[in-house]
């Protein structure tokens, strides 16, 4: 299924951004000859300190923002622009006010012009893996942040992008909400196995979720960490994982030193 | 003592919850009351102040001769037709100028400068273009109803934020999709505000140009009165303005704000 029948990885060749500081007077380089192999039903986070570039990097996948060099590959098709075939979570989860939880999940498949029976068997499925089907009717102002976010996440899915794109997603809810979503996140992506771009300043979080971690700052690549971790992934299990404190170690020793 | 008033305080208040229309009739019987006393012990002479029963009489002639009907039917006509253009042309324009940072660097000035011109200012230069009839008043009234609606959509549209825009492109809105889910019922609250402050001037500037310019309405009527030296029908005027601005912004504006701002949350209750 899906938008194409490309296959659902992204490559990124040589990406820079750069821009003009109007306050400053001088040209920025946000994002600095970044190259990153993402493969269909991956999981990688991005993870590094505030103005390291990630977001930027999120917004030129996302084609919400142009980039100045190099090449962002989709499916095999380059970006111009935002798309359907990349699906993105926000961080203030961005659903529409009013809009019903449904219609907001069934927004995706409206816009490919399914119809309103079909596109509401669609939300109803997908809002069942986020377990929100008792919130269908409800406007997401009715709804707790955690809850707001299980629905962003339906919502992005539920268009069956080739790759998902999530940033900061969880960074705006509480501590314990954020490890639950965490772990429903881990679960949703075994049953569906999308291609996901995780953004995160939390250490921890990128490697609870990720099959890789690539770790950046000052908008450049440090290294890419191979997470083998067994799945089903709980915090209960991993809390005292030798594996997962020597992981998040090193993840955390190169950010901070870089 | 002061349990006693709590007491018909909370009784009031459920009575009203149950029945709100007595919500809105019973402060105005205090207001009655006093009018009325004061009318009858005589402090002003009747002419310059006539009572209660004086208008309520006046208004039943009116009726009988069709008068008031005739000349209230007026002015609704008036003022719903130039709301129906303030609104037609108001709202895409606002949204053009939300939309298009050039059109705002452009447009908000001269915008801001025909603003201060207030309505009847118009006036007499519109009566010897248009004269004395309804072109001059439907002019004035889209002219007062379509800056509030132009400048509060404007807002509307600006402040609806960047990332539903996003959200909706990428989940596969084209731009003229966006235009219909995102941008108009983001800016919808502040659109029905506008309505609410452009209808509330519109229906003032009308009665102030029927008094100009009319040969019927209720401005006319009031006007016309007064040059028979008879304030009873003056009266009558005001209070039929009141009574048909509290219908219109409580049973149809008011509702509409509920429905929309207020349901999403994106005003606060």
């Amino acid at each position: 299924m899906g938008v194409g029948d490309a296959v659902k990885n992204l490559v990124i060749r040589n990406l820079s951004k750069t821009y003009f500081d109007v306050y400053a007077g001088t040209q920025v380089t946000a994002v600095r000859d970044v190259s990153l192999n993402v493969p269909e039903s991956e999981f990688i986070s991005i993870v590094g300190p505030s103005g390291c570039g990630k977001s930027t990097i999120l917004n030129m996948i996302a084609g919400f923002i142009p980039h100045s060099s190099g090449e962002i590959l989709v499916g095999g098709k380059p970006v111009n622009g935002p798309g359907p075939d990349r699906g993105v979570v926000f961080q203030s989860f961005a659903l529409f006010p009013w809009r019903t939880v449904l219609e907001n999940v069934a927004f995706g498949p409206k816009m490919r012009g399914v119809g309103k029976v079909e596109r509401e068997k669609i939300a109803h499925e997908f809002l069942a893996l986020a377990k929100l089907s008792e919130a269908a009717g409800r406007y997401p102002n009715e709804l707790s942040g955690g809850m707001q976010q299980r629905v962003g996440v339906a919502r992005a899915l539920a268009n069956e992008p080739d790759v998902l794109l999530m940033d900061e997603p969880f960074a705006s809810v509480d501590a314990q909400t954020r490890m639950t979503l965490q772990e429903e996140l881990t679960r949703i992506w075994e049953a569906k196995r999308p291609t996901v771009i995780f953004i995160t300043h939390d250490v921890a979080e990128a490697v609870f979720l990720a099959n890789r971690v690539v770790a950046l700052s000052k908008g450049k690549v440090l290294d890419e960490i191979e997470v083998d971790l067994p799945r089903p992934r709980v915090w209960d299990d991993l809390h005292e994982n030798e594996q997962f404190k020597s992981l998040t170690a090193r993840v955390l020793q190169l950010v901070r030193s870089a | 003592m002061k349990t006693f008033f709590l007491t018909i305080w909370s009784g009031y208040v459920r009575l009203t919850a149950r029945w709100p229309s007595i919500g809105s009739i019973a402060p105005f019987i205090p207001l009655i009351a006093a009018w009325w006393i004061i009318t009858e012990l005589q402090i002003f002479p009747r002419v310059f102040l006539p009572g209660p029963v004086d208008v309520v009489r006046s208004f039943g002639t009116l009726v009988y001769t069709g008068i008031l009907p005739e000349y209230l039917q007026d002015s609704m006509v008036r003022l719903v037709v130039g709301a129906f253009w303030g609104i037609v042309l108001g709202i895409p324009l606002g949204i053009f100028i939300g939309l298009s940072p050039r059109a705002h660097t452009v447009l908000w000035p001269p915008l801001l400068f025909f603003q201060a011109i207030g309505d009847i200012a118009w006036l007499p230069i519109l009566v010897i273009w248009f004269g004395y009839g309804l072109t001059t008043m439907t002019v004035i009234i889209v002219y007062t109803v379509i800056f509030p609606v132009v400048l509060n959509t404007v807002l509307g549209v600006r402040s609806t934020s960047i990332t539903l825009h996003r959200a909706a492109l990428s989940l596969g809105a084209s731009r003229a999709r966006l235009l219909w889910e995102v941008v108009l019922p983001g800016a919808l609250p502040n659109i029905i505000t506008g309505l609410r402050n452009g209808l509330g001037y519109g229906w003032r500037a009308l009665i102030a140009t029927e008094i100009i310019v009319g040969t019927s309405g209720i401005g006319f009527l009031m006007f016309d009165a007064r040059r028979g030296g008879s304030l009873v029908e003056v009266l009558l005027g005001m209070i039929i303005l009141g009574i048909l601005w509290y219908i219109v912004d409580a049973w149809i504006l008011a509702p509409l704000e509920r429905a929309t701002g207020q349901r999403w949350g994106l005003v606060t209750q």
